[in-house]
């Protein structure tokens, strides 16, 4: 079998530029994402992650190209999104089982879910642990709960293009874990390729096949262990951010009061003095 | 024109006095047409937040009316086909020109009335025509009103079944609507749409000030009291059906006397009260 990498890149953004009155959200963004890699986008606010993405889905009119590479058999990927919220009134009558028809079948609700779309749909749950949810009310899930109903309602299209917005923003530190584990999961199983927005830059290092790092412009693309390295982070972020220990070069003070590491003024200032003299380096 | 005297004299076999009377079987008639229509549309209005839009909408027959008595046009014709194209406009507007859904309507919402004042000012004798308008008067709805709403449902109830599952995942995330492969612009443009028609309809039964109750009232009621959103679709359409009926057998009995298109708001806000009470106990004997 071929390793993604083999199988050539699955979306290819080709100078991308999003402009509005002067000032440029992306600036000229050429990536690529591998086929059937897990691609992480990573960067700080405002940085154009979401942007991208919203590019990507034909939301936002851009300059440059964004090229879905037709599959193996020349047909188009289909894509699916699990966002970062639903626009969903708590006290809306949905139930699960329904917000995952609503998706994949046209019968409406009002007739009924279609026997064999619910099944389809409870094994979707059971692949992302969620079983026990099939009859629950969408507006009463948990933040956890929430985003593993989308994310099944997302493999429901069984997707060749799966896209996620900071799609496990708001979980606990376990819960988060649990949402990467899982996707890594469905991923290898159903062999989709993953672009995905996050801001846990750990998770990434640990799960990601490819990192984008975006600020606007393209600053790093490759395997994490390039991208993510302190040198990378610190002029992505401005702070001295250590993923791998052989990288912790810096001596972080803790924190006088409460004993923790913590990123103190006197960090920042040293990770803007470094940016500046790479800046001035480069 | 289908002749419905055989569902008038269905209509007439009913145990009421009031329905002996001809204009009495055709409003009912007609609202046992357009109480339906309005309610289950009415879903997609609470659940897509578009009071606001049916609100200008409403408001557009006023102009709508004024333009008709002005061209020499029929207001019967000239209401519709103008909320029709406010309908449209506003999505237009919405959708091109990148505005909030509320700023946009107010915008449409602004112009059509102004429009429809300055017609009125100019031409002083409409006054009078305009007022029915503005409270609207199901007792006074033609046959060939009612077989437009005839038409009308039929339309409604096929829309419902190809749009209810489109426009439900567009108002929950539209974004992730359209990435999952849902013409987001052509089903709201459709909706808008229908919804104007409907709503210029439901102008004359209820009047302007009162339309958007029609489509929202028995919606809401029904996410009070149904259990899944497939249930909700049927609670209001009973809702809608029930105080159409109640609402205008009540306004026609002698001891009341009232207003029909108010008496059968009243009624689906008092359904609207039973339900909110319905789902507090609910909740608290969820509690213990």
């Amino acid at each position: 079998m071929s390793s993604p990498e083999q199988r050539g890149d699955a979306i290819i953004f080709e100078s991308v530029r999003l402009c509005r009155g002067g000032s440029c959200t992306l600036d000229n963004v050429s990536a690529r994402v591998p086929r059937g890699s897990n691609t992480v986008l990573v960067g700080p606010n405002g940085a154009g992650k979401t942007s991208l993405l919203l590019c990507l889905l034909g939301e936002l009119r851009h300059e440059g190209r964004i090229r879905l590479v037709p599959l193996t058999d020349g047909s188009s990927p289909r894509l699916a999104l699990v966002p970062q919220q639903l626009a969903l009134d708590p006290h809306t009558p949905l139930l699960v089982q329904e917000f995952l028809c609503l998706g994949t079948d046209r019968w409406p609700l009002w007739l009924g879910c279609r026997k064999n779309i619910l099944s389809k749909a409870s094994q979707a749950l059971a692949q992302v642990g969620a079983a026990h949810l099939l009859k629950a009310h969408m507006g009463q899930l948990s933040g956890g709960e929430l985003r593993r109903v989308l994310l099944a309602a997302a493999l429901l299209r069984k997707p060749d293009i799966l896209v996620l917005d900071e799609a496990e923003a708001g979980v606990d530190v376990r819960g988060e874990q649990l949402f990467w584990q899982t996707l890594d999961e469905a991923r290898r199983t159903l062999g989709f390729t993953q672009l995905m927005v996050s801001h846990n830059l750990s998770l990434a290092a640990h799960y990601a096949s490819h990192v984008i790092c975006l600020n606007k412009r393209v600053q790093a693309e490759g395997p994490p262990r390039l991208c993510l390295g302190a040198t990378q982070l610190l002029r992505l972020f401005g702070l001295p951010i250590h993923l791998y220990p052989e990288q912790c070069e810096q001596d972080v003070p803790e924190c006088p009061e409460c004993g923790a590491f913590s990123h103190t003024e006197e960090l920042v200032h040293t990770g803007e003095e470094s940016q500046t003299k790479e800046a001035r380096n480069a | 024109m289908p002749d419905f005297a055989p569902l008038y004299a269905l209509l007439g076999c009913l145990p009421f006095d009031c329905l002996q009377l001809r204009f009495m079987q055709q409003a009912l008639l007609a609202l046992l047409l357009l109480a339906p229509l309005a309610a289950i549309l009415g879903v997609h209005v609470v659940n897509c937040r578009m009071a606001f839009f049916s609100d200008a909408i409403g408001h557009s027959a006023f102009a709508g009316v004024a333009l008709g008595l002005l061209t020499g046009f029929s207001p019967l014709w000239s209401m519709p086909l103008f909320g029709l194209a406010a309908g449209l406009a506003i999505m237009a507007v919405q959708q091109k020109a990148r505005l909030a859904a509320d700023t946009a309507i107010g915008i449409v919402f602004s112009a059509v009335v102004a429009l429809g004042l300055v017609i009125v000012s100019r031409a002083g004798g409409a006054n009078r025509d305009v007022q029915g308008f503005l409270y609207g008067d199901i007792l006074t709805i033609s046959q060939g009103e009612i077989g437009c709403l005839a038409l009308l449902l039929i339309l409604g109830i096929v829309f419902q079944f190809f749009a209810y599952n489109r426009l439900f995942l567009l108002a929950v995330n539209p974004v992730m609507a359209r990435a999952h492969g849902i013409r987001g612009a052509l089903w709201q443009y459709l909706f808008a749409g229908l919804l104007s028609l409907v709503v210029m309809f439901a102008v004359r039964g209820v009047g302007v000030l009162l339309v958007t109750a029609l489509l929202i009232v028995p919606a809401a009621t029904a996410r009070n009291l149904a259990a899944s959103a497939g249930s909700m679709f049927w609670w209001a359409l009973l809702v809608g059906l029930v105080s159409a009926v109640v609402g205008l057998l009540l306004s026609a009995q002698p001891w009341l006397a009232t207003s029909s298109g108010a008496t059968i708001i009243l009624t689906s806000c008092l359904c609207f009260a039973l339900s909110c009470l319905w789902g507090s106990l609910r909740a608290s004997r969820k509690m213990l």
